[in-house]
C-alpha cells in the first residue's frame, strides 16, 4: 500500500513538473515540438552507443533504425527551417552505459533552443526556469534558493587540482603532470581529452559544493563537439557549460556551431573515431553521411540546453536513486 | 590484473605498491568522453583515502585477498584485537583500519574479515544490527509532539537518535551504515 502511494505520488509530481516546464516555455513564445525517437539517421558520436532495431517491410525490404540518444538531430533540422525557439520533452535511449543510481538506458530529456542567445544567456534562463518550475515541495531546496556558482573549467581545475590547463596544452606534459597528482598510471598515448576527464572527474566533480547549482563554463577545445570556440585567447576553449546540483550532472549547453564547413569537418573526425573504436566489435556503426551537415548552410545563431528530467525530479524529491523516480525501473 | 568494470566495493587493489580497499565505486560518463569508474580507496594501515578515476578499459593490479571469520575480543585504544576462529590466534588491527566501526562492533561477535598476506585489511559488518539500549534519557514530561526524538547509548557506546518511547534495557535495530534507528525489537 505504502509503495502504491509512493508510486502514485511520483507520477503526480512528474506531471506537475512537466506542466510547469511547458507553461514556462509556452509563455515565453517557445514552440513545443515532437520529433521522432525511432530514426534512420544518427549523429556519429563514438562516446555514445545506440540501440538499433530492424525496420521490415515486405515491399520495401529491411533496414536498420535507431532509438535516438537525443532529439538534437531533428530539432536542429526544424531550427534550420526557421522554427525559431523550440523545446521538447522526449524519451532518449543510450546503450552500453554503466547502470547505477544516476543512469537508466531509457530516460527523459528536456531540450530547449533559444534563438540569438549566447550560452551565457542560457545560464540565467536555466536558473529562472528551474526556480519558476520547481515543485511546491522543492521551492525551499537549497540548490534552488542558494546563489549559483558560475566558474570556468580552467579555474575549477586549477582550484581543485592545481593543474593549469592554459599551460598544459601539450599532451605529454599534461599526462605527466596529471600522473603526478593521480596514483594510477595513465597509458602513454592517451589523448588529451581523456586525461582531462580523469582529472576533472577525480578532483573537480568530487569537490564542488552540493548545495547549489554549479555551472562549469568554457570547456577545453580539445573535446571535440558542436559548440563554438571562443575568440582570441579564448579559442583554447569552447563556449559550452555543464551544470551540477547535489553532485548530479543535470544539464549541458552549447553556443551552437553554425558554420557548415566546421560541422562537416566535425562529422568526418567523429565518424573516423567511431569506425576506429567500433570496427569488428559488433557495435552500431551508422552510415557515414546522413546529409546532416547540409542543414547548416543557413543556421541561425542560438544556444541549446539538454537537461535530464529524471535527475531533476530526483533532486526535487530528494531521491538518491534514479529508480526511485521511475514507475518501472529498468531491470534486465 | 583486473578490468575497471569488475572492480567492486570491498575489493583490494595495489596502488603504487601499497594495498588499498575500495570503499566507494561510482560509474561516471562525462558529457563527451569515455566511460570512467570513480573510486574512493582507503589504506588499511594508515587510513589514508585516495580518489581515483579510471577508464572502463583500464586494468588495475588487484590483490589476492582471503575472507576469514574473526571474533572481536576488545580494543585497547590503539588496536582492535581479533581472534581467528580457525586458529584461535589473536590478531591486532590498527584502529584506523576499522575507523568508524569502534562503536558499531560488539565484543564477542563474529565478523567476516578480508585479509591480505595474513593481515586484516577490511571488515564486513552486517547492514543492520540489534543493540541493547544501555543508557537512555528520560523522555521530557509533557513532550507529546509526534515524531519527538531523544538520544540513547547502546551497549557498544553508539549514540542513536530514537523515538521517545524507547527505554533503557530495550533492544533496537540500527542501520550500521547511516547509524539510524530502524525499529524496536521485541524478544
Amino acid at each position: 500500500m505504502n509503495n502504491l502511494i509512493k508510486k502514485r505520488d511520483i507520477a503526480r509530481l512528474r506531471g506537475v513538473l512537466y506542466s510547469n516546464i511547458r507553461r514556462f516555455f509556452d509563455s515565453r513564445g517557445y514552440l513545443e515540438v515532437e520529433t521522432p525517437i525511432l530514426s534512420p539517421d544518427l549523429i556519429p558520436e563514438p562516446t555514445i552507443d545506440n540501440f538499433s532495431t530492424l525496420f521490415q517491410n515486405d515491399f520495401l525490404g529491411s533496414r536498420e533504425l535507431y532509438l535516438l540518444p537525443s532529439p538534437e538531430i531533428y530539432i536542429k533540422r526544424l531550427i534550420s527551417e526557421g522554427f525559431g525557439s523550440v523545446y521538447e520533452i522526449s524519451k532518449c535511449f543510450r546503450n552500453n552505459e554503466q547502470m547505477g543510481r544516476q543512469h537508466s538506458p531509457e530516460f527523459t530529456m528536456l531540450e530547449y533552443y533559444t534563438m540569438a542567445f549566447s550560452e551565457k544567456d542560457s545560464v540565467s534562463l536555466t536558473v529562472d526556469m528551474l526556480r519558476e518550475t520547481a515543485l511546491p515541495s522543492a521551492r525551499g531546496a537549497s540548490f534552488l534558493s542558494s546563489e549559483p556558482v558560475v566558474m570556468t573549467v580552467r579555474d575549477a581545475v586549477l582550484k581543485y587540482s592545481g593543474l593549469d590547463l592554459d599551460v598544459l596544452q601539450d599532451e605529454d606534459e599534461f599526462r605527466a603532470a596529471a600522473f603526478g597528482k593521480l596514483s594510477i598510471k595513465i597509458p602513454s598515448g592517451e589523448p588529451w581529452d581523456d586525461v582531462f576527464n580523469r582529472v576533472f572527474c577525480t578532483f573537480v566533480e568530487t569537490a564542488i559544493p552540493r548545495d547549489r547549482l554549479v555551472f562549469f563554463t568554457d570547456y577545453p577545445a580539445q573535446i571535440n563537439c558542436l559548440a563554438l570556440r571562443g575568440e582570441g585567447d579564448g579559442s583554447r576553449y569552447r563556449r559550452r557549460w555543464e551544470v551540477y546540483a547535489g553532485g548530479l550532472e543535470l544539464a549541458n549547453c552549447y553556443a551552437e556551431e553554425t558554420d557548415p564547413e566546421v560541422v562537416r569537418d566535425y562529422y568526418r573526425k567523429e565518424y573516423d573515431a567511431l569506425l576506429r573504436s567500433r570496427e569488428g566489435s559488433g557495435r552500431v556503426i551508422p552510415k557515414s553521411d546522413a546529409g546532416f551537415a547540409d542543414i547548416f548552410s543557413d543556421f541561425p545563431s542560438c544556444s541549446g540546453v539538454a537537461m535530464g528530467l529524471d535527475r531533476l525530479l530526483m533532486l526535487e524529491t530528494g531521491s538518491s536513486d534514479i529508480n526511485d523516480v521511475l514507475l518501472f525501473p529498468f531491470s534486465i | 590484473m583486473i578490468k575497471a568494470g569488475q572492480i567492486d566495493k570491498g575489493m583490494g587493489l595495489l596502488i603504487k605498491g601499497a594495498p588499498f580497499v575500495v570503499v566507494e565505486r561510482e560509474f561516471v560518463n562525462p558529457g563527451k568522453g569515455s566511460a570512467f569508474v570513480r573510486l574512493k580507496l582507503k589504506s588499511p594501515t594508515t587510513g589514508q583515502t585516495l580518489q581515483e578515476t579510471i577508464k572502463s578499459q583500464d586494468s588495475v593490479e588487484d590483490i589476492e585477498v582471503v575472507d576469514r571469520n574473526y571474533q572481536y575480543s576488545y580494543n585497547d585504544g590503539e588496536y582492535f584485537h581479533m581472534m581467528d576462529e580457525a586458529s584461535y590466534e589473536d590478531v591486532s588491527v590498527p584502529m584506523k583500519t576499522f575507523e568508524g566501526y569502534e562503536f558499531i562492533m560488539r565484543e564477542g561477535d563474529s565478523y567476516r574479515c578480508t585479509t591480505y598476506n595474513d593481515e586484516i585489511i577490511d571488515i564486513q559488518v552486517p547492514s543492520k544490527m540489534v543493540y541493547l539500549v544501555a543508557d537512555a534519557e528520560e523522555a521530557i514530561k509533557g513532550d507529546t509532539v509526534q515524531g519527538a526524538t531523544k538520544f540513547v547509548t547502546t551497549e557498544t557506546g553508539l549514540r542513536v537518535r530514537v523515538p521517545i518511547f524507547i527505554k533503557q534495557g530495550e533492544k533496537i535495530r540500527v542501520n550500521t551504515e547511516t547509524r539510524e534507528y530502524l525499529e524496536r525489537v521485541n524478544d
